[in-house]
This record gives structure tokens, sequence and C-alpha cells, in this order.
């Protein structure tokens, strides 16, 4: 709460606007009020800009434009991909996920169970993605769904979805990945990825939130989730959000270069990880040789809660979070820490999330640890002299 | 009353205050309480612990609903300050859920607003501010603590003798007690909420709260039952043993209870006057009968070292009970207290809570 800026380790939870996007939101506010499906000058001009983002964001994610669907953000993008993969009445028999899923994944899957489905839900044993051999084994006849993440949201485990997608063509099922985490942590394909569909979140990397999409395989019908107009293809009704859009297309021409940072990241997340480390923390959700992204430790204190952590850190100036950010600001044991570590239940009580970005730099995670040795100290548990 | 915008920095003394953690229910009491230590100046930091999830209907507009969070959030961003939500909900429930289901099924009338304060309130926002760099907890409790002339904190009643909630809080050790701090303690609820409005509190108007917080439809029975409790069911019985009927559970009666006996009408009504567990006999009879003139209480704690002789005090037997003039002799690990005048239905499992004065000087069980 001091006059200085916070130390904003939290980027998994939302990452700061780019300047190139917050720069063509602003230049583009002169057009995008208008109706992009008008046939006038007006619609004309806010088309334009609709269609010039749509083509940044389909070449950020290795995509064709005319299969990339604008949404509200990540959790619409994968509500349209999961529940739009039925028909209105279709009841799927069989679907499959995994137990480290975001809730955007966890509870449109639910929305099917709770119309009759049956979900096989793959464990994450040794802190590892799933085998694709259990994936293959989890499908049944009449399963007719697989959605999971590329990307773990609390952990950073990289999920393999090129595998998975392989298993899942071999089967005949539809494969939706969420890869709201993934883009600009990890190369992005999608054309060549062999999914169904497959959902992006622009405020996960420089764009604003209110923004999402989701791509869509050319064989593959989608039956909007919402009633209305005919907007993206008949696929997502509404007005699409165009100023929205442009803050998306510029921050997704930024992905290559956030890629390219991800060696720095790397080096800066060791270093934060071995703060913790000698300072009492275990890391959450990793195993030797499993694949992380670079951005994101997950990390707990035996005997302390990560609600705590996140609040007495916050007023030490660190913004940091326990598990994935709630609108009702309700904070719950992770269910994928859970999931990861069911032996050890204080590790979801105790989870605390610090995550990276582009801006980060070794003066932000300095004074975290600072920040935290202040806590600890307070709390009795003095630093392990760290070096 | 003080002084609103006079700047102590101490209680009437005591330790000096730095960072104060408000603990916030959303309710109006205890966001009058933050605004009330916002104005004087200090550094506040909001706290709402969660304690227990609303279900169904009882979704709106009680204790640890959504939107009480929401209305605590609100306050603390009407006054520009930091809010932060605890779950508490796994010691909520060892501590006060289950305690208060198994004192039920065994006839007896369990204190959970006490077992709260006790053992998960009070001692959880002290290790909240411990971990928050905070000097004190303040809520919005009708109570008030004075410092004797050894600086030690003394627990007295609120100001205000209808709403004084000091019942509730017997027990704190002087290391809690000595970190908390009663803004409310000198007001009325009138005043209260005056004071609210002139701080421009968003909810100063919100209705108190009267049930239960996690009964909050008053079916303590359908609670009981519900939590998989499976309470002795057994006869009702007149003091000579006469059956009257039968009944389903233990965990539906508490000693002075009228309605809901089942019996056939007439005069005289009937009353709970015992409940005896180990049979399920409930044992009615008229009201006169409810009258006794000693309890005697277990689990007590002292705001000092025990008393070694009997003690001339006053002694409340329930929330909102007009304390009863009584001789308080202290017993091992209780007390005994016999009262001038027969008290109505002292009822096993309440709390006795013993004044001298307007200070809180010991509280236990009644057996």
């Amino acid at each position: 709460m001091g006059l200085a800026p916070p130390i904003y380790l939290d980027h998994h939870a939302a990452t700061p606007l780019a300047a190139a996007a917050l720069r063509a939101m602003r230049e583009s506010e002169a057009d995008a009020w208008a109706n992009p499906a008008s046939v006038h000058a007006a619609g004309r001009r806010a088309r334009a800009l609709l269609e010039d983002a749509r083509r940044a964001v389909a070449a950020a994610v290795g995509a064709d434009a005319a299969d990339l669907v604008f949404t509200s953000g990540g959790t619409e993008a994968v509500a349209t991909a999961v529940l739009g993969a039925f028909a209105p009445g279709d009841v799927p028999a069989h679907v499959v996920t995994t137990a480290i899923e975001h809730p955007a994944v966890t509870e449109s899957v639910a929305r099917l169970v709770a119309r009759g489905a049956a979900v096989t839900t793959l464990p994450v044993p040794g802190r590892a993605p799933p085998d694709p051999a259990s994936l293959d084994a989890a499908i049944r006849p009449d399963t007719r769904l697989v959605a999971l993440q590329w990307v773990n949201h609390e952990t950073g485990l990289v999920f393999p979805v090129a595998s998975y997608a392989a298993v899942c063509r071999a089967r005949g099922v539809p494969l939706v990945v969420d890869a709201s985490q993934a883009v600009g942590k990890v190369p992005v394909a999608v054309g060549t990825l062999g999914a169904s569909a497959v959902a992006f979140a622009a405020s996960k990397l420089g764009g604003p939130h209110g923004a999402g999409a989701v791509w869509i395989a050319r064989d593959r019908t989608i039956w909007p989730v919402l009633a209305g107009g005919g907007q993206e293809r008949g696929r997502r009704p509404g007005t699409p959000e165009v100023r929205a859009a442009v803050g998306f297309g510029a921050a997704a021409r930024g992905v290559a270069a956030r890629l390219d940072a991800m060696p720095r990241i790397a080096t800066l997340r060791a270093r934060l990880e071995a703060g913790l480390l000698v300072r009492g923390a275990v890391v959450n959700g990793f195993a030797p040789g499993v694949e992380r992204v670079a951005t994101v430790t997950n990390v707990a204190f035996e005997g302390l809660r990560g609600d705590v952590l996140v609040a007495a850190l916050d007023l030490e100036g660190v913004c940091v979070s326990s598990g994935a950010a709630c609108a009702s600001g309700l904070p719950a044991p992770s269910p994928g820490v859970r999931a990861l570590h069911p032996d050890a239940p204080w590790r979801a009580e105790g989870a605390l999330r610090l995550s990276l970005g582009p801006e980060s730099c070794d003066a932000d995670v300095d004074a975290a640890l600072s920040a935290l040795d202040r806590v600890l100290a307070r709390l009795g548990r003095g630093a392990i002299s760290a070096s | 009353m003080n002084d609103p915008s006079a700047p102590p920095q101490r209680p009437a003394s005591g330790p000096r205050i730095g960072r104060v953690v408000v603990a916030m229910s959303g309710g109006a009491d205890s966001s009058v309480a933050a605004a009330l230590l916002h104005a004087r100046g200090l550094e506040v930091v909001g706290a709402t612990l969660h304690l227990w999830d609303a279900s169904g209907a009882a979704k709106v507009g009680r204790c640890c609903a959504p939107e009480d969070r929401e209305d605590a959030r609100r306050v603390c961003d009407h006054l520009g300050i930091p809010h932060y939500v605890v779950d508490e909900r796994a010691l909520f429930r060892e501590r006060v859920v289950d305690p208060f289901v198994a004192a039920y099924a065994s006839g007896t009338t369990p204190a959970p607003c006490v077992a709260c304060n006790q053992h998960v309130k009070l001692t959880r926002l002290v290790a909240l501010a411990d971990a928050f760099g905070a000097t004190h907890v303040a809520t919005g409790h009708y109570a008030r603590i004075e410092y004797d002339a050894d600086d030690q904190p003394r627990l007295l009643r609120g100001h205000d003798a209808d709403k004084d909630q000091s019942y509730f809080l017997f027990g704190a050790p002087a290391s809690v007690l000595g970190r908390l701090l009663f803004p409310l303690g000198d007001l009325t609820k009138d005043e209260t909420r005056a004071e609210g409005r002139r701080l421009g509190v968003p909810n100063a108007d919100k209705p108190d709260s009267q049930e239960l917080c996690f009964v909050p439809d008053g079916d303590v029975g359908g609670f009981v039952e519900g939590q998989g409790a499976s309470p002795q069911s057994g006869r009702i019985i007149d003091e000579s043993g006469v059956a009257l009927g039968q009944h389903g559970g233990v965990h539906r009666f508490t000693v002075g209870q009228r309605r809901g006996l089942g019996l056939a009408g007439g005069a005289p009504p009937r009353y709970v006057l015992r409940i005896v567990s180990d049979t399920g006999d409930v044992i009615v009879g008229a009201d006169d009968a409810l009258a006794s003139s000693s309890l005697r209480a277990r689990d007590v704690a002292w705001s000092a070292a025990a008393p070694s002789t009997p003690f001339e005090a006053l002694v409340r037997v329930r929330h909102r009970h007009t304390p009863a003039a009584a001789l308080v002799t202290p017993t091992p690990g209780g007390f005994e207290a016999t009262f001038h005048v027969p008290q109505r239905a002292l009822t096993p499992g309440q709390a006795a809570v013993v004044y001298r004065g307007e200070e809180v000087v010991a509280g236990g069980y009644i057996v």
C-alpha cells in the first residue's frame, strides 16, 4: 500500500496491455464504434479493423483467418468449442477431460454432464500430463469429445497436445484445446495441430480483456452458444467488440517477441524459484523432465495458507495469486494443485502462484523475495539465510 | 461517545495502534467499525472470514453469502482500503458446526456464536494480523476493552445494554484482548447507523441478520438432521413420569420451549424442563417449574487468576438475558452460581458469563 507501484508477478491472471495494443485501440476509436456488419462506409471501416485484427491473430497462431471466430474472451471461446460442438438437444454420451483444467473447461464439461453426458477425468500421475496412451484408453466407442488445455494456468505444465490430437484423429473423436495460456509461451500452429477447435484469450498475451477467439477446423460444425444474429459466419451471434479485437490483433503481432523472451524469462524464473526454495518453499506441479512454460512457478510453504500469503504480500506491495483469480474474491484450495498432489493437501491450501511477463526483471524478483522475507519473519519463519 | 475525529493512537491504554485488520462480515456494524477507524486516520485493512457456504435459497442476504462478501468489498472500496477474503470453512466446521450438531444430538443447546468467536474468529484474526503486520484487530462487536492499573486489558459490556455482545466474547486471553479494538463499544445501534450515514458507508442501513449464519431459515432441527446426526427419539413425559407422547429426536427440543411439543392443547401450557439424552425422554411441565436458583458451569475461563473464595456478581445465562445477581463459587474447572432470584430456563450447553460491574470476569458452559 506504499506509494511505489506494486511489483506485479501475476501475469497468468492478466498481463499489462502491450504498448502497441493500447496504441492501436486508441487509434481505432474513431472507427471501431460502427457495426462491422453494416454495408455503409462506417461499417466498412469497422469491418476493415476487425478483419485486420483477425488476420493478425490468425498469423500468430498459424491459422487461416476464416477459421477464427472472435469471442468475448477465453471462457466464451472454450464454451463455444465445448458446448457448441453439440446441436441443441444432442446429449453426448461420453466426454473426456483432465483433472487440472481451468474452470472454463471444467464447468463447460460440467454443463454437458448436467445434460446427461458421462465424463472421464484423466489424472495427472506423477505430476506429468496424461500419457497419450491413457487418453487412447479413456476413449470409448461412444466418446464424442475430448477437452483439455495446452498449458496449465497454475503450474505451467505443457500438455503434449499434438500427440493427443493424433490419438483423437485416429479414434475419430473431436479434440478441443484451451490454448489460453499457450500463445506467446510455446509455439502455436493450429493449422497443423490436428485439433477440432482451439480457444484463445487476448488478455494473456498483452491484449485487452473482452477479446478472445476460437479456431474451428473446417470439418467441424459449431452450434452457437448464444441465440442471435448471424455474425462470425453464424458461429457467434452479437456485434463483435471491434476495439478489443483491434487490441487483440496488435498484441498478437507481438507474440513472436514474447516467444523470443522465453529464455530470459526462464532464467528469471530459475532465480525466483531458487529464492523461494531457500526460504522453505516446495514447487507444486514439478516433476523432473516434465516440460513447463517459463512464465510461472507455483509453490507452497508447509503450514502457511496461500490466501493469507497473497494478502500479506499485497500489503507489502507485491501482486501474486493463490490460484485462478475468481470474481467473487473467494479463495479456495486449488483443485488443480490438489489433483497434482493428492497425498499432500497442504500444497493446495498453501498454493502461491507467481507468474512472469515480458516486463519482469531481476529487480522484481528480488523485491518480491524481500517482501516475502518480511512476511515470513512476522510469521516466525525466518528465511534460511538467502545468498 | 468519543469524538471519532480525534486521532487517538492508543486505546485508553495498551499498545500503540499501527495497522488494523477489521473483520468485515458485510453487515452494517463491521462496516461502520471500519469506517470509524479509517476516519481516525488509521491504516485499516478489511478481512472477511469465509466460514460457510450458504446454499439454496439461503444464498441471498445471509452471512457468508456471496452478496455479503460483495458488500464488505464495496465498503472497503468506498474507504479505499484493501479487502481480503480468507477461507476458514474447515476450521468453522470443526470448531462450530460439528460441535453444534453433536450438542443438539445429545439433548443440549449449544452456543455456536461463542464457539465461533473463541475458536475461529478471534484466534484467526489475530493470526491474520500477525501475517499482515498489523498491531490490532477490530470487530463490530458492541463491547469494550479497557486497561487496568497494570495495563492489562479487561473486557467490558458494550455501552448499549440492548446490543451488548460481551456475552459472546468471554474466554479471550489477554494476549488476544490486548490486540482487540471495538469501535462500536460506546455507541448505540442508532448511533452506529448515524455514524455510518455520516461517513457515507454504503450499507449503513442494512438490516441485522437474526438467525444463525449457517442456519438462515431457522430450522435447526432440519439442519441437524441434514448433517447426518441421528439423535435419540423417545417419550415426552411429565415430571411424575407419565408419558404424554412420542417425539422424533431430542435435537428438536430446548429447555423452556413451548411450541412443537406435539401435545394436545389445554391449560396450563407445558414447557420443556429437561432432556435426558440417554433415554431420549423429554420432560415437560408448567412454566414455574422452569425456574432454578443455581447452575454449575464447566470449561470456565477466568479473565484473571480464578478467585479462591465465593463472590457476588451478575451472571448472564443467555444472550439478551438481563444479568442476574448471584453468589459465584469457584470450583475446580468451573463455578457454581446461586441466584438471589431463581432464573427461568437455565439451559445446558448455553454459556454462563459472570460480570463484576461492567467487566466480564469469567464464562463457561451450563452443565
